[in-house]
């Protein structure tokens, strides 16, 4: 680490830069950015890996999750879709790379409105509904659900808007932040989806305290937000089931061990079970059997436990954590306030996700329908996951300016 | 608090880096709440995974594996010769799978169902599509297990389903071990029976750890099958099966093969069993032919006849009559043979009267209350007695209290010995009216039963079979407790008492089984033993010994010589001249002396009981038997010629005919008359 650090503060490098540039490189390329050969020397390759190291091990516990239940045969169907996916993702990620970032300013209302078209267009006809919650578009045998897409999209228009905000935030630019939040989580709660409008939440509140919001306005939002929480709980926006699955993981020992209590309890038997060093890859039997619902989706993290243990475990909640501090990095290094912003709303939405998802597979969190990032099965979670990380590491690369 | 505005972090001078400024402590709010929140993820991840990974290991284990036991056979039971009382054989059982019943279309199930039902009540089995219906749907049935539909079909039934498998789709044929009994009745009391097991016994085993007990198991119901239970029954196999969330077998993780139960091998020698059964049969139905003297008739209804080791108690046979065929517990009896083998007219064949029969045990108790006669000095062996044909109770006055010898004898002035030979009555009455008179000289109210029980009378023997009769010796407390129960009119204890109890009469009642021992016990000179019944259990391949069953003493009677000589006397001349002189006449006495007593009891409302408890040779004695037959006659002329029997077979003076395989149950003809003996 300290030696990467070391690297990153080369003024030589620095120097040495402008002279590769000189070297045959079309500097009149139009839409990329003016120095991309000395850009792509500066990619975050720490960041890159671990991204590819979680999704691959990601990977390896779906195909785990979803083979099948003899022990003798794999169903590999699902593995090969994971992998389209990621591919699908890296290559979305190199593709935000090549933009400069501080174009996404140009293109922010461009984004935004995307944004809110495709979260209005899924609550129309057009979209579907899964488990009471109208979340995807039916894409043939895919599904898309905008609202993955919605919080990168939520990010660099949050991050464009106060980039250049006078500090301390005016109580107007407040209002106008939250302006912009609010609409797509009113929509992404229409669905309803609370799980996803939280992870809003959470993008908002990060962004406003390191763009400067002033600590009054801070603790009000904060107190603001407690109060929206209980009063989604106690109104009828949510199905009762809804309501149930969120506050089930507060009564853990409940005697209703056949409804929502069961899955976290099967979640919690499925991690615990494997111990320090786990059941051995494919061996685990609360996985195999399917005793974890959404297994491969949002109960990924119960295949790491339970087949990896606690060492592989620790591992994917440590590269995990590598991925964070990468991300804040970034944010410190930032060129300008714009890249900070960017890389403080992907750092909220990857916190708040992981200690959500993760928390709520171990029984400490309740249980919301996030998928953890760059490990759950599904298009749309992966691709958000490297669109954010292609916006990060598009940042870092372009921090000499 | 003044967050922001803080200056540049990297400090390169760059005028636009200027700009920006990265609010450092804000940056640090931030990082302590990723921090934070991570780090309570790895608190939980270790709390789960490390401190309480075997609790959940232990959850999850039981999440997947679901077991099935696999029915193991018990063990055989042997006589002590190795020839097999109970054996296994193979039955026929025809089930259906649920897993693949429930895969077919419900108008495929209700065919099989309808054809199953049909074929079945076609072969014997009458089995209607409901009965079927029913237990597909007890969940009681192991869901992971064919559920039985009929047990013990015939071959040809199990080749027809498996030749028409097509047709039966769900129906499977399996086979199960079942009790066989190549003797028939034979030893039906001793072996017990096996039936399935009931919620009581369920819950009373519900500790068994090494051959749990399900639902739908066998257990021993009655006899040595009931009390050697857990050396008999087989270890069940366990077959474990991996099944998926929705409870859906996967595979089977492992199996552990059942292991059959130990062989039994009981003390029994099956051959003097099976003349003692029959023996003791063709006594009864003799006694019934034969009218009695005032011209009533002998009911002869139940009875039986024990043959005892004196030297180390073991039990070389007991009969019971009547007796019952242990195969209609095959699989299950149906009402109508269980109604009769528990109807009052039918006397009770399930008993095993040898331990639950209480009877008065007349002249037999001489010995008895001779021995206490001479312990306490009531009476020497040379002290001479007049007998004059009966005896006036001392203080009573009444027709009751003049008491007469049986059949009214004059046998003048005799001894100890004498009075066992011929059984005067007299002699006694005077001995049980003496203890009671002088009880302050001859050691208190219960003088006469404190030496009575050293002979283990009034008291269960202790044999491994269930439900034993204490028998009785009536005491002064007894009558009184006895009185105050039942609202009789006087519960004072009087000499009568004690004179009735000197010839073994009154309220004294005897097991036959106690009555065997007593007599063995005088015989080997004053061991009590507890009677054994089972030598060993042996595995049931290799016959390879896993537990050995030891002669147990249950105590000693004092029996000094000069005690012991006069009674010898007196009973080894009961054949040659005494009381049982006819039934032995022609009897090899001289080579095999035998050393008896007769007993002639008799009961309100119905003719004698016969009794007869005897040991041999008289001087190294390797039997003791006693016989006791119900409504019978007297004891000389009924009970004595059964005992003779079987000693004319023991001392091998006419052969020992070997058992006769299959036997016909021996309880299947007699009369049925009306039942009630009441000797309270």
């Amino acid at each position: 680490m300290a030696r990467t650090w070391e690297l990153e503060r080369l003024p030589r490098r620095d120097r040495l830069a402008p002279a590769r540039r000189e070297r045959g490189r079309r500097r009149d390329e139009p839409l990329f950015h003016a120095r991309p050969p000395a850009a792509w020397r500066h990619v975050d390759l720490v960041l890159l890996c671990s991204a590819l190291a979680v999704s691959a091990i990601g990977a390896m516990m779906v195909l785990s999750s979803t083979r099948g239940t003899d022990p003798d045969s794999y169903d590999t169907s699902y593995l090969r879709k994971q992998l389209i996916f990621i591919a699908v993702g890296i290559v979305a990620m190199v593709l935000v790379t090549l933009v400069d970032y501080r174009r996404l300013r140009d293109f922010a209302s461009v984004i935004y409105g995307a944004t809110l078209l495709l979260l209005v267009l899924v609550i129309s006809p057009l979209g579907s509904e899964r488990r009471g919650s109208q979340a995807w578009f039916q894409l043939g045998s895919f599904q898309l659900q905008p609202a993955e897409l919605a919080k990168v999209g939520v990010i660099v228009t949050l991050a464009a808007a106060l980039a250049r905000a006078e500090v301390p935030l005016r109580l107007r630019v407040v209002l106008g932040a939250l302006a912009i939040v609010g609409v797509p989580t009113a929509l992404i709660l229409a669905q309803p989806d609370l799980g996803s409008a939280l992870v809003f939440v959470a993008i908002t509140m990060g962004v406003l305290l390191i763009a400067g919001a002033r600590p009054r306005h801070i603790v009000v939002l904060t107190a603001l937000g407690i109060v929206a929480v209980v009063g989604v709980l106690t109104s009828d926006v949510l199905e009762d089931y809804q309501r149930d699955r969120l506050t089930t993981f507060l009564d853990a020992d409940g005697e209703d061990l056949q409804g929502e209590a069961y899955n976290s309890d099967q979640s919690k038997a499925a991690i615990a079970s494997g111990g320090v060093s786990g059941k051995g890859y494919l061996e685990g039997t609360q996985t195999r059997l399917g005793f974890v619902p959404e297994q491969h989706t949002d109960f990924i993290f119960t295949a790491v436990g339970e087949e990896l243990g606690f060492v592989g475990s620790s591992t994917v909640l440590g590269l995990l954590a590598l991925i964070c501090f990468r991300v804040l990095r970034t944010a410190q290094i930032a060129q300008d306030r714009l890249g900070t912003l960017i890389c403080i709303g992907v750092l909220s939405m990857l916190v708040f996700q992981i200690f959500q998802n993760v928390g709520m597979t171990m029984g400490i969190m309740p249980i919301t329908g996030i998928p953890l990032p760059f490990m759950s099965y599904g298009g749309s979670s992966v691709l958000a996951s490297w669109l954010a990380l292609g916006v990060v590491l598009n940042v870092h690369m372009r921090r000499f300016g | 608090m003044k967050l922001g505005h803080l200056p540049d972090v990297n400090g390169n001078g760059n005028a636009r880096r200027r700009e920006h400024h990265v609010p450092r402590l804000r940056l640090s709010l931030l990082t302590i709440v990723a921090v934070a929140l991570f780090a309570s993820l790895f608190a939980r991840l270790y709390d789960l995974q490390v401190i309480a990974a075997d609790d959940y290991q232990v959850r999850a284990e039981a999440n997947r594996v679901r077991t099935v036991q696999i029915p193991a056979p018990r063990g055989r039971i042997l006589d002590r010769n190795g020839k097999v009382i109970v054996d296994n054989r193979v039955a026929v059982v025809v089930a259906i799978d649920r897993s693949i019943h429930e895969g077919l279309e419900p108008e495929e199930q209700e065919d099989v169902v309808n054809r199953l039902a049909m074929e079945l009540t076609g072969a014997g089995f009458p089995t209607s599509p409901d009965d079927i219906r029913a237990r597909l749907e007890d969940d009681r049935f192991n869901r992971y297990a064919p559920v039985p539909i009929a047990v013990d079909v015939p071959e040809e039934l199990k080749i027809y389903f498996e030749e028409h498998t097509a047709e039966y789709p769900s129906v499977v044929v399996e086979r199960k071990a079942v009790r066989s009994y190549p003797y028939g009745s034979l030893a039906a009391h001793i072996v017990g029976y096996v039936g399935k097991i009931n919620e009581a016994e369920l819950e009373a085993v519900a500790d068994e750890r090494e051959k749990p007990y399900g639902l739908n198991d066998e257990i021993g119901k009655s006899g040595v099958e009931q009390t050697f239970e857990r050396y008999l029954r087989g270890t069940p196999g366990i077959r474990r099966i991996e099944v998926d969330s929705q409870g859906d077998p996967v595979r089977v993780i492992s199996e552990t093969p059942p292991v059959p139960g130990d062989d039994l091998v009981l003390t029994i020698d099956l051959d003097v069993q099976a003349l003692a059964e029959q023996k003791l049969r063709q006594g009864l139905e003799a006694a019934r032919a034969r009218p009695n003297r005032d011209g009533t008739v002998n009911n002869a209804t139940t009875g039986s006849t024990v043959v005892i080791d004196p030297n180390n108690g073991q039990i070389i046979a007991m009969a019971s009559y009547p007796s019952y065929d242990p195969s209609t517990f095959v699989d299950g009896i149906d009402a109508a043979e269980w109604a009769a083998l528990n109807d009052p007219a039918n006397h009770y064949p399930l008993n095993n009267w040898a331990i639950q029969g209480q009877w008065a045990p007349g002249s037999t108790y001489k010995l008895f209350v001779g021995h206490a006669a001479l312990m306490a000095g009531v009476m020497e062996a040379d002290t001479v007695f007049s007998d004059r044909g009966g005896y006036q109770i001392p203080g009573c006055s009444g027709a009751k209290c003049y008491r007469r010898n049986a059949g009214g004898a004059v046998y003048g002035n005799i001894t100890l010995p004498r009075a066992i030979t011929i059984s005067s009555d007299a002699y006694f009455y005077h001995v049980g009216a003496q203890f009671w008179l002088q009880r302050d000289r001859f050691g208190g109210d219960e003088a006469m039963q404190n030496h009575l029980v050293t002979w283990g009378l009034g008291d269960r023997t202790g044999v491994a079979l269930t439900s034993e009769a204490p028998g009785r010796v009536p005491t002064p407390a007894w009558k009184r407790d006895y009185c105050d129960r039942v609202n009789c009119n006087d519960g004072v204890w009087r000499t009568g008492d004690n004179v009735n109890m000197a010839i073994g009469q009154g309220d004294v009642l005897v097991t036959p089984l106690q009555l065997a021992n007593g007599y063995a016990t005088f015989a080997n000179g004053g061991t009590r033993y507890v009677p054994q019944i089972a030598l060993r259990t042996q595995a049931y391949q290799t016959g390879e010994v896993t537990a050995e069953f030891q002669p147990e003493v249950a105590g000693q009677v004092d029996l000094p010589p000069e005690v012991r000589e006069p009674l010898y006397e007196g009973l080894v001349n009961v054949p040659v001249s005494g009381t049982a002189s006819r039934a032995f006449a022609g009897f090899p006495l001289d080579r095999y002396p035998i050393a008896g007593k007769t007993g002639t009891a008799q009961v309100d409302g119905k003719s004698d009981t016969a009794v007869f408890a005897a040991f041999g040779p008289a001087p190294a004695p390797e039997y003791a038997v006693a016989v006791v037959m119900e409504e019978s006659g007297f004891g000389g002329t009924a009970a004595a010629p059964v005992a003779r029997a079987l000693f004319e077979a023991l001392s091998g003076t006419t052969p020992l005919p070997p058992a006769a395989p299959n036997a016909a149950p021996v309880g299947g003809e007699q009369p049925l008359v009306e039942a009630g003996a009441s000797y309270d």
